[in-house]
């Protein structure tokens, strides 16, 4: 009871821990696992990917004939990046696209 | 006479559905009953039709708080049935892990349990410094809470020198407003009032059902996991199994306060001792038939996998048994004698976990009976 | 001539000056401000001040429920009534200057009784609702009122024996003669259990017992939404107000005018400062404690709570004025 009495005045001067996210943006830490992306020139078809995928959320564009992530899916793992030869799936830092669809 | 209180699915003081049937006589509970189920998944079933890597993500996702424990625990059965040794830098890497997984669930449970008793700037002060963690967690795994770090053989990330002394700097900070919080239990009249000599659980009734982790050392009795069946790091770290002797809400949590002490320790000492080599050794996926049984001391208790392979890429069957389920049993001497005001906080002592505990119960929708399946059952069905 | 305008300034008094507009719109601010304390008590940003404004707005907005269960008229009146008496109790509060609105003989026994009645039609509305958990919480509010309002009587009691009268005007206007009650070391133990019997009436933590989420939900609001529920926070909120202000003329010497060098400061703001104190007071109590049970607050109040008050009203009537 008084022990914390300290400890919560002084939060009173403090600037506040929280921020207003959506305007203040936080940065994740280096090596974030986010939402995965291709660069499909420099995939070679050689379907790893699919392969390394736990949730089978890779599946092949019937027209550029490359691999597409179904983010409704992907759990964000980090098996395809890792095993892609090619490194033509990177994880990004993004998390922010939840409210975004995409094939 | 006895009124019957029900207490779920829904409540609010459940954070899961689950349903609790107490029969109180007046304020006084005189008895409960436990009915599971409700948040079944069949994930038992479904870790038998995948490959051994995917099944490591599915095993993650029993349960969110201590997803490292089900993929350590998954991992090291699948590697004692395979019979590989992962590097010792890889176990030191996952003993990290664990130790941090373990510091937020208790801080998270000191933030809940904070909540349930009223004391809301408490809940938010041990959220807030649970950010600590999450960061840790962050910069080491790449995630804040699925780490996916884990996998056969070893793990997948390293930790980087200089990633360490940013991680030090956290701990530090944690260390601080730990043992403030310790202060604090130790100290505060309200919070004394609400939690000392409520739902007691004996030494005796302790051992007698078989209570596991934490529940099991605040009454007393010294059971932990990472001594008995020494796993990953441990046999390697110093540590002490932290008991208390009153066995009631306020042991529990000072069981699992100074228990982040020792885990911020053990975090240091493994920094400290990082030793070198590969991370990971290379595994063949079809392991031929054989069994296991894993150990793992997850935050609330002791977590077992059984494995038994059959010589494909994928395991024949998969047995979980998660600490929530081994403490249930206990939750009865706990409640029984105490007020409804209570229920709770007793509830939350035991840090409930149900997402991870359901089995499947069939409810025969015209009569209303309740039956267990059985493993022959599921045996049949499958064919 | 005069009775039209009695009738009208009387109007004038309860529907907007000191009367339901004043009080909703401040007790609004003040507890918006509450949380907006509490947040930052708690390192957080919290909502904006103007946030039971909005929240105001958005129940007012929403369907109107009444639950079948329930017992519709006096479930829908209990708000009604329980806003209206704190209406009434505001003219009898000094507010503007040390006359309140409306002059009674010994309207200290009004006050007491009108500022029961929210509490009242708290429970009546929890009984009425027909949800298991409204009516815990009803009971554990019928518990609570046996709890703190004997400690408020008996405090207030004391503070009436030591001024000799049951009139708040008198109570008022003795201390701008005589300095304020806080400053009497014999009155001290009964100031203290009068605000620590306002943090039950407010039902602040440690004791938000009847409403602790946790175990009965939002207890007999449970089935409140909608515009009822609108009219349950705002008489939640002049009710903070009007306990406020009864605490300021008891003790803190009511509202009185000051003159800092040539401008003249209206009593009103004063009594705005002196009730935002009270209230800031309860938010800072309200977040370094956890809840109690109902069986410990009951003990609290009668051994505690009363030891205080009664001390003090044995000072008073033992020890000789000076
Ligand atoms: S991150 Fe994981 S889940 Fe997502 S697409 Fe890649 S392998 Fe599949
Ligand atoms: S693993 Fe890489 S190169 Fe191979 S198909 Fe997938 S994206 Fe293309």
């Amino acid at each position: 009871m008084v022990k914390i009495l300290p400890k919560v005045l002084a939060n009173l001067l403090r600037k506040p821990f929280t921020v207003k996210y959506p305007y203040e943006k936080v940065e994740p830490a280096d090596g974030y696992r986010g939402k995965p992306s291709i660069t499909k020139e420099k995939c070679i078809r050689c379907w790893q990917c699919i392969r390394a995928c736990p949730d089978r959320a890779i599946s092949v564009d019937k027209e550029t004939k490359t691999p597409v992530i179904w983010l409704g899916r992907c759990t964000f793992c980090g098996e395809c990046a890792e095993a892609c030869p090619t490194k033509a799936i990177v994880m990004t830092k993004n998390f922010e696209f939840l409210d975004q669809y995409e094939k | 006479m006895t009124m019957v209180v029900p207490i779920g699915p829904q409540h609010p003081a459940l954070k899961e559905p689950e349903y609790f049937r107490f029969e109180v006589k007046g304020e006084e509970i005189v008895d409960v009953d436990i009915y599971f189920g409700y948040a079944h998944r069949g994930i038992e079933e479904t870790l038998a039709r995948r490959n051994y890597k995917h099944n490591i993500y599915l095993s993650e996702r029993i349960c969110g708080i201590c997803n490292i424990c089900h993929s350590t625990c998954y991992c090291q059965a699948v590697e004692r049935v395979a019979g590989i040794e992962p590097p010792e830098r890889a176990k030191y890497i996952r003993s990290l892990i664990l130790e941090l997984e373990r510091i937020h669930s208790h801080m998270l449970w000191l933030a809940v349990a904070a909540h349930e008793i009223g004391f809301d700037t408490l809940f938010m002060l041990a959220m807030r410094d649970r950010e600590h963690v999450m960061d840790m967690r962050e910069i080491i795994s790449g995630g804040r809470v699925h780490s996916a770090t884990n996998t056969i053989g070893g793990v997948r990330r390293d930790v980087t020198p200089e990633q360490i002394p940013k991680l030090m700097e956290k701990l530090d900070k944690l260390e601080e407003s730990v043992k403030y919080y310790i202060n604090l239990f130790q100290t505060d009249r309200t919070i004394k009032s609400r939690c000392a000599n409520v739902g007691v659980l004996t030494k005796e009734d302790a051992i007698k059902l078989c209570a596991v982790g934490p529940v099991a050392r605040a009454s007393g009795v010294k059971t932990d996991i990472r001594v008995e069946d020494p796993y990953a790091a441990y046999p390697n770290l110093s540590f002490e199994v932290i008991t208390e002797d009153d066995g009631d809400v306020l042991a529990k949590g000072m069981v699992r306060l100074r228990e982040m002490l020792e885990s911020i320790k053990m975090s240091r000492q493994i920094l400290r001792e990082l030793p070198s080599g590969p991370l990971r050794v290379p595994v063949d996926l079809k392991i031929p038939p054989n069994e296991a049984v894993q150990r793992v001391e997850a935050p609330r208790g002791e977590l077992l996998y059984y494995i038994r392979s059959n010589g494909t890429e994928m395991p024949e069957r998969v047995r979980v048994r998660t600490p929530t389920y081994a403490s249930a049993p206990s939750l009865k001497p706990m409640f029984v004698g105490g007020t409804v005001a209570e229920i709770p906080i007793v509830l939350w002592s035991l840090d409930v976990c149900f997402a991870c505990n359901d089995r499947v119960t069939l409810v025969d929708a015209k009569t209303g009976k309740v039956s267990v399946v059985t493993m022959e059952e599921l045996r049949r069905w499958r064919k | 001539m005069n009775t039209i305008l009695d009738i009208l300034s009387f109007l004038f008094n309860s529907i907007v000056f000191p009367g339901l507009l004043f009080v909703s719109v401040v007790g609004m601010l003040y507890v918006g401000i509450d949380r907006k304390v509490t947040g930052h008590l708690q390192h957080r940003i919290g909502p904006p001040i103007w946030q039971e404004f909005l929240d105001f707005g958005k129940l007012m907005t929403k369907e109107d429920i009444t639950p079948s269960a329930a017992i519709g008229p006096v479930f829908t009146a209990a708000p009604l009534f329980a806003l209206g008496s704190l209406a009434a109790v505001m003219l009898l509060l000094p507010v503007a200057s040390a006359q309140p609105a409306l002059r009674l003989t010994a309207d200290l026994i009004v006050i007491i009784y009108l500022l029961n009645i929210p509490a009242i039609c708290m429970i009546l509305g929890g009984y009425s609702s027909g949800s298991s958990f409204a009516i815990a919480g009803a009971g554990r509010y019928i518990v609570q009122l046996l709890g703190y309002e004997f400690v408020f009587i008996l405090s207030i009691a004391a503070i009436a024996v030591k001024v000799g009268t049951l009139n708040l005007t008198d109570i008022v206007s003795y201390q701008a003669k005589n300095g304020w009650l806080l400053l009497d070391w014999k009155l001290l133990p009964a100031i203290v259990a009068t605000l620590i019997a306002a943090q039950g009436k407010l039902l602040r933590t440690p004791f938000d017992i009847p409403e602790a989420e946790t175990e009965i939900v939002a207890g007999p609001l449970t089935e409140y939404s909608g515009p009822k529920l609108a009219i349950w926070r705002i008489s939640y909120n002049a009710e903070t107000i009007a306990v406020a202000a009864l605490l300021v003329s008891l003790f803190l010497g009511g509202p009185t005018a000051y003159t800092i060098g040539n401008v003249r400061i209206p009593a009103v703001v004063d009594f705005l400062i002196k009730t935002f104190l009270i209230v800031m007071l309860t938010t800072v109590v309200r977040n370094i404690v956890a809840r109690v049970r109902i069986d410990q607050a009951l003990k609290f109040y009668w051994t505690f709570g009363i030891l205080l008050a009664a001390i003090s009203l044995i000072l008073v009537m033992v020890v000789p004025q000076w």
